[in-house]
């Protein structure tokens, strides 16, 4: 083997720390296989051709930044490790940050995780690497490039990529409002609700699956985050609420959860409760049922 | 002939971004540091008082990865002072579960960084992957290898069982053989002393001056761990608790070394004690709190000294105001005190010694 | 040193006066609010901590309405002493040339509310970059974002909602 190594060169722009401390543990625990590859960390940024850069962009850090990559020799690659790196994440819309940096460098791929595992970005220094090779013969990056590292397995607690179980979701926008980065949006729609959640600005911290009333949103241990630059806007989980009809008088409804009628009837059999009316008509059911 | 040396702001042996300016003379011997901060001010105290006390929870966690259970541990006490609650007890003994094993990765990673920069390849292996097995802990039980998204308004979001209680235990005796073997191997190695014994030295006067919390004063000879000056917690709760302070006259890179393995080996006897006496009852309060107008100064001990929160509210779902201040704030200061006059070659080991943590401290 | 020493070392140093209150966590840890009504006599406060080797921990401010809060925390051997006042000139009594711990809390609170710590021995900016002003924690939205009229949250969930695949 003749080839030179990869140089890389890493730049923190105002992380948390948290993807530095695992970039540390990264390179040098053997486990996490970068001691496969060909790379070697360098002191200069004007000898490397692959940077690894986290953080949000403080506005301090952002005249540095470009004096840094105006001493860059192409070919280079560019891997963003954390959701700050990709979207600003929880530090956005704060005076102090003009994020994220693929507005001032072209980024390759992208590491979202808060922070990541190492396995992730072991998997996104792969990545970086691979076009980083097309880049020198010349090709353009591809669309998708398949998982490169294997074996890698994470506890099944692992807070991973988040999902939805649109059946139990009642829209109550809960999961909105504690959500500390903005990664969830519920957009009304004609015959119910969208609910998004965007992994890429998605800190993985779990608080809207804690606080969940019906255990709609949980967290899946795929930790399956690192995406090319194309992916960056439609790496989303979306999930579709529709409003049911109601039986009786016909109108669009949302029908309660199990969950929350579970809390709300306790000492009553939930199999005897008509579902399939509107809160409406159940209100006058009751009425009947009492008085009349 | 003085000559002027930079160092920064992105560097491979800077863990965070800071740029030194410095002077040194022929001998490379530092004669002026002039230090420029700001690189991680990310406006935080604008942003938290933008957010909700639910979303803060998660906010302050990410002031900073190594610290991260001890933000929203502090913050919580705070809102729930000014709300008049009081948490379950097996939620207090959970929190400190926590927050010890935080204590233990954060002083392994500050080690090994230590040894990397004092090229002690094999010293730092050894610690590197001796707090992969609290890393591994952190990702079974808390599903995260930093952030651990423990504490909630009125206790916290976790519970363990009899398997997890015997993982921490395995862990813990595991961790705490290791560990002191690791002492003896720095305590033996000639060229590991020769590089850090009587290098950036903190003599105990200058410590009290500058106010310097945490092992970088325990190096100094100065014991003031919040733990046992002001207890907390289940430290309040339990006296027995809280931690024998090993204390170094000292005041050098080495010392605050071995101030850190003292951290380490009574954190591990801290957790192990707590997880072997949980107390039955319930994680947290089913009925949330509503945070009233008022305010509160509450401060709790990171892995890098006193952590202090003040917290002002109005009654509203948000923060008013909410400041903190970091053990890297004021041990900042007594870096000059450490660098001057020491080798230019030793800059990043002796900043590596303060186990700084910067993103903690310019917010 | 119990909170009532403290007070008897600044009693009649005080010509204006003060309010003392005492509070008490769970744990039964005492911290000590003093308001003083005139803030020049912070500097009798910030000696008397000096002599019972004590350290400034941090300052706060804040703003309200048209003047500012400043809260200082001290700590002497485990006990909180926190000092209250107000300055409607933007102006306070730096500390620092007796309490060197206060250095940077002082330094902060003028870059972030554009209160001056006049007597200060530094001028230097500590955090807060060159090419925002000085005071933005003085407003309640920052200004640069605020001229922009959309936040960055909004531009990129615009991009995101285009990738939306029903």
């Amino acid at each position: 083997m003749s080839t030179p190594p990869v140089k890389l060169f890493r730049i923190n722009t105002g992380s948390c720390n948290g993807c530095d401390v695992e970039f540390v543990a990264t390179a040098f625990v053997d486990k996490f296989q970068i001691s496969s590859m060909n790379v070697e960390l360098v002191e200069n940024v004007e000898e490397s051709n692959l940077l690894v850069i986290t953080g949000p962009l403080t506005s301090k850090s952002e005249s540095f930044l470009k004096k840094y990559i105006s001493k860059l020799k192409k070919p280079y690659a560019v891997v963003g490790v954390g959701t700050c790196s990709i979207s600003c994440g929880i530090f956005r819309d704060s005076y102090s940050i003009n994020g994220p940096i693929d507005k001032f460098i072209d980024v390759n791929v992208n590491v979202a995780g808060c922070p990541p595992r190492p396995e992730s970005i072991a998997e996104g220094i792969a990545k970086g690497i691979k076009v980083l090779e097309l880049k020198s013969e010349g090709e353009e990056t591809p669309q998708k490039i398949e998982q490169i590292l294997i074996g890698f397995e994470a506890p099944k607690k692992f807070r991973g990529r988040m999902s939805l179980n649109e059946t139990i979701c009642t829209a109550c926008r809960t999961c909105e409002t504690v959500c500390p980065s903005t990664a969830i949006k519920i957009t009304k729609t004609q015959n119910g609700f969208i609910h998004n959640i965007w992994h890429n600005s998605c800190c993985y911290c779990g608080n809207c699956a804690f606080f969940c009333p019906t255990g709609a949103i949980y967290s899946t241990n795929n930790f399956d985050t690192v995406k090319l630059q194309n992916e960056k806007f439609s790496d989303l989980n979306t999930g579709i609420i529709n409003l049911s009809t109601c039986s009786s008088c016909g109108e669009s409804y949302m029908p309660p959860s199990s969950g929350l009628l579970g809390k709300a009837y306790i000492h009553n059999n939930l199999k005897k409760l008509n579902k399939s009316i509107c809160s409406k008509c159940r209100k006058e059911e009751n009425f009947k049922r009492m008085y009349a | 002939m003085s000559k002027q040396i930079t160092i920064g702001p992105f560097h491979p042996e800077l863990e965070e971004s800071v740029y030194f300016k410095l002077e040194a003379d022929e001998n490379r011997v530092v004669t002026k540091v002039n230090v420029i901060n700001g690189f991680i001010h990310r406006g935080m105290e604008s942003l938290v008082t933008k957010k909700n006390f639910m979303q803060n929870l998660i906010l302050t966690e990410r002031v900073c990865s190594l610290c991260s259970n001890n933000h929203p541990f502090t913050y919580v006490l705070a809102a729930e002072k000014i709300a008049g609650v009081q948490i379950p007890l097996r939620a207090e003994a959970l929190r400190v579960v926590a927050d010890e094993v935080k204590r233990t990765a954060s002083d392994l990673f500050n080690l090994s960084m230590l040894t990397h920069l004092a090229h002690e390849h094999d010293l730092m292996k050894d610690t590197l992957n001796t707090r992969e097995l609290m890393q591994d802990l952190k990702e079974s039980i808390w599903g995260n290898r930093m952030d651990m998204s423990v504490n909630q308004l009125t206790g916290v979001k976790y519970d363990l069982n009899d398997e997890t209680v015997k993982t921490i235990l395995d862990t813990a005796t595991k961790v705490e053989e290791r560990v002191l073997k690791l002492r003896e191997d720095y305590n033996n190695s000639t060229s590991f002393k020769d590089k850090t014994v009587g290098v950036g030295v903190l003599p105990h006067k200058d410590a009290l001056e500058i106010g310097v919390t945490g092992p970088v004063a325990r190096g100094s000879g100065i014991n003031n761990d919040v733990r046992v000056k002001a207890p907390y917690s289940l430290y309040a709760i339990r006296p027995e608790l809280q931690p024998k302070v090993t204390l170094f006259e000292e005041g050098d890179v080495f010392a605050r070394a071995m101030a850190r393995f003292g951290d380490i080996l009574e954190a591990l006897r801290i957790l192990k004690d707590v997880v072997s006496n949980l107390p039955d009852g319930k994680t947290y309060l089913e009925k949330r709190p509503h945070i009233p107008a008022g305010e509160a100064v509450v401060r709790t001990e990171a892995p890098r000294g006193e952590l202090i929160y003040y917290l002002k509210t109005d009654g509203s779902q948000k923060p008013v105001r909410m400041r903190w201040k970091v053990p890297t704030f004021t041990n900042w200061e007594a870096l000059k005190v450490m660098i001057l006059g020491d080798k230019v070659d030793n800059v990043t080991m002796i900043l590596n010694s303060i186990d700084p943590c910067i993103s903690c401290t310019e917010r | 040193m119990s909170i009532e020493e403290f007070n008897n070392a600044i009693k009649n140093k005080i010509p204006s006066g003060y309010e003392l209150k005492e509070d008490q966590d769970s744990y039964g840890n005492s911290q000590a609010w003093i308001t003083i009504r005139e803030k020049k006599y912070a500097l009798v406060v910030a000696n008397a901590i000096k002599a019972f080797k004590g350290r400034c921990v941090v300052a706060t401010a804040y703003k309200e309405q048209n003047s500012h809060v400043v809260i200082y925390h001290f700590d002497i051997d485990g006990v909180i002493i926190n000092l209250q006042l107000k300055t409607n000139d933007s102006t306070i009594y730096s500390i620092t040339p007796i309490l060197k711990s206060a250095d940077w809390a002082e330094r902060e609170i003028r870059e972030m509310y554009s209160v001056e710590p006049v007597g200060h021995p530094s001028n230097d900016r500590l955090f807060l970059d060159y090419g925002l002003a000085k005071g933005v924690l003085n407003e309640y939205i920052s200004l640069s974002k605020m001229q922009m009229g959309v936040s960055d949250t909004d531009i990129l969930w615009s991009k995101v909602k285009k990738e939306v695949k029903l």
